[in-house]
């Protein structure tokens, strides 16, 4: 009997028009609530930015010391780790006898944005910034030198913000991120220091 | 009558339909505007926000691109049906416009006003020959495009379109045995005390549900169901063609909607107990067109695409069943009480 009730009064029917005009009534109140309570979940994008995630792996930038030089020291640890091959460091001996990073591009259009190259760097000095708008009408433009790294790091990474990706996302290095000087991870273990990440 | 007269009325006439042809094409963009607003919303979306305010300038960009787009004729098309189908297609649904009563006739110093284009005494057959008039469109642009989705999808229409034509005449005829009439404007003044859709209420679904059908709107959509005919019938169409098409799909909907206005929802009259507060007039016709085209929408965001044997059993075995039953119980009635 109820079966065939059911049969007669669409139930079924009944119930999804009576959800679906509850999320419209319910939808219909947003512009007067506050952002975080909307019903509606939709985000503007270009007005609307959605912050990026803690450690989101986005642009590249080539971190700065202290100084305002650049920290890489041309080791090659990220050039070797990276699977797309994308980083191409050049060295070269200086007046002074020392080794000296004369040219650091990455083809951001082949890497992959696993942040192998984050984690294998002694020195933190590679690092990929939270800034993912990035596009452009040729390859050439994808192809980031030194120069262009480093204002990478001013523009995403400046004050405070660099210091702390290293140390909240990258914790194996934590211990030996001194800012300025790099401190080689094998002294500090040397010297009795624990980690404290 | 001199020719004066003559001029004068027909001056009237031409006046009368361009203000009506307008205010409908009007519905019809914004129709396609609150369409996408209701459906986002009640999906948890935001529809169209870049164009004006709320995005309501949204129409007026869509119409001026597809004005702007290339028009495309396929190669082995038949030229001629293809062209002239977009036309029948919109010609048939607009046409109907002209028998609707949109308020009552008033005398305007000498002259007098008509709510309707044309008081005809045969409206409502009018508007059920012109609503099968459309399927031919239907059926010329299937054919006529030689591609098998367009095919397939003027073939489901035209079974679609003939089935359903059959419950949706037979709830009309309650509509007509109450009234005494087949004229609109009579139709709605014999409402004046009861809407028609308190004694007619087994006829009111079934105009519903047949209506929903005949403009081949969700979830009877099978002849443009997307995920099957890419766009059914009007696959091959581009540009303004393609837009006619569109066109006469949402003046289908404004016709069946202001058919059940006047036959069900008592036309310009308004809610009983609210004449004090707003007489009855074109809003009242408006507001209740409105509350309807809001119902197409709802059901078209709720509910899936029914199977093509579903269809056909819904509309030979339950629709047509139920209307006739309709008309026994209204002729019983109109018997034994009225």
């Amino acid at each position: 009997m109820s079966g065939l009730i059911k049969k007669i009064i669409p139930y079924e029917i009944a119930q999804g028009m009576a959800l679906t005009l509850k999320v419209w009534v319910k939808g219909l109140f947003d512009p007067f609530r506050k952002q975080e309570d909307r019903v509606i979940v939709t985000r503007r994008y270009p007005k609307v930015k959605r912050p990026a995630q803690p450690g989101f792996r986005g642009l590249h930038a080539l971190a700065r010391d202290e100084k305002g030089g650049m920290k890489c020291v041309g080791c090659g640890m990220c050039a070797a780790i990276c699977p797309s091959k994308c980083i191409d460091i050049h060295t070269a001996e200086g007046p002074d006898f020392k080794k000296y990073v004369t040219g650091y591009r990455i083809e951001v259009l082949r890497c992959v944005f696993c942040g192998l190259c984050v984690e294998a760097c002694p020195y933190g000095a590679i690092a990929l910034t939270e800034h993912y708008e990035y596009s452009g009408y040729t390859r050439a433009e994808f192809d980031y030198n030194m120069i262009r790294l480093l204002e990478n790091w001013d523009k995403y990474m400046g004050g405070d913000k660099g210091k702390k990706y290293f140390e909240n996302f990258w914790t194996p290095k934590k211990w030996f991120f001194t800012g300025g000087k790099p401190v080689s991870p094998v002294s500090k273990i040397a010297g009795g220091e624990t980690n404290a990440g | 009558m001199g020719a004066i007269d003559t001029l004068l009325l027909v001056v009237g006439v031409v006046i009368k339909l361009v203000v009506v042809f307008a205010v409908a094409m009007l519905h019809v963009a914004y129709a396609t505007y609150f369409e996408r607003k209701v459906i986002a919303h009640m999906q948890i979306r935001l529809g169209p926000m870049e164009v004006g305010w709320h995005g309501l300038l949204q129409p007026i960009a869509d119409g001026v691109k597809l004005l702007f787009k290339e028009d495309i004729i396929p190669a082995k098309a038949d030229r001629h049906v293809f062209m002239i189908a977009p036309m029948i297609c919109f010609f048939a649904a607009t046409s109907s416009l002209v028998v609707f009563p949109f308020f009552e006739d008033f005398k305007l110093g000498p002259y007098h006003v008509g709510g309707s284009l044309a008081n005809i005494n045969i409206g409502l057959l009018f508007v059920l020959a012109m609503s099968s008039l459309g399927a031919y469109g239907v059926v010329m642009a299937g054919w006529a495009s030689n591609s098998k989705y367009a095919f397939l999808g003027g073939l489901r229409s035209s079974a679609q379109v003939i089935s359903y034509e059959i419950p949706l005449g037979l709830s009309l005829v309650g509509v007509m045995m109450l009234a005494g009439s087949l004229n609109l404007t009579d139709i709605v003044h014999a409402q004046s005390g009861m809407w028609n859709i308190i004694p007619q209420l087994l006829g009111f679904s079934v105009f519903c549900i047949a209506a929903l059908a005949e403009t081949n709107r969700t979830p009877f959509d099978l002849p443009e169901a997307e995920s099957e005919l890419v766009a059914g019938y009007f696959t091959e169409y581009t540009g303004f063609r393609f837009a006619l098409f569109f066109l006469a799909e949402y003046m289908g909907m404004l016709i069946m909607a202001s058919l059940g206005t006047v036959c069900f929802l008592g036309g310009w009259n308004p809610v009983p107990g609210m004449e004090k507060i707003i007489p009855g007039g074109v809003w009242w016709f408006l507001a209740k067109v409105y509350a309807l085209f809001f119902m197409y929408y709802w059901v078209r965001t709720t509910l899936p695409r029914y199977r093509y044997d579903q269809l056909m059993s819904l509309g030979w075995k339950v629709m047509i069943p139920i209307a006739l039953a309709n008309i026994f119980l209204t002729g019983l009635w109109k018997v034994y009480f009225a």
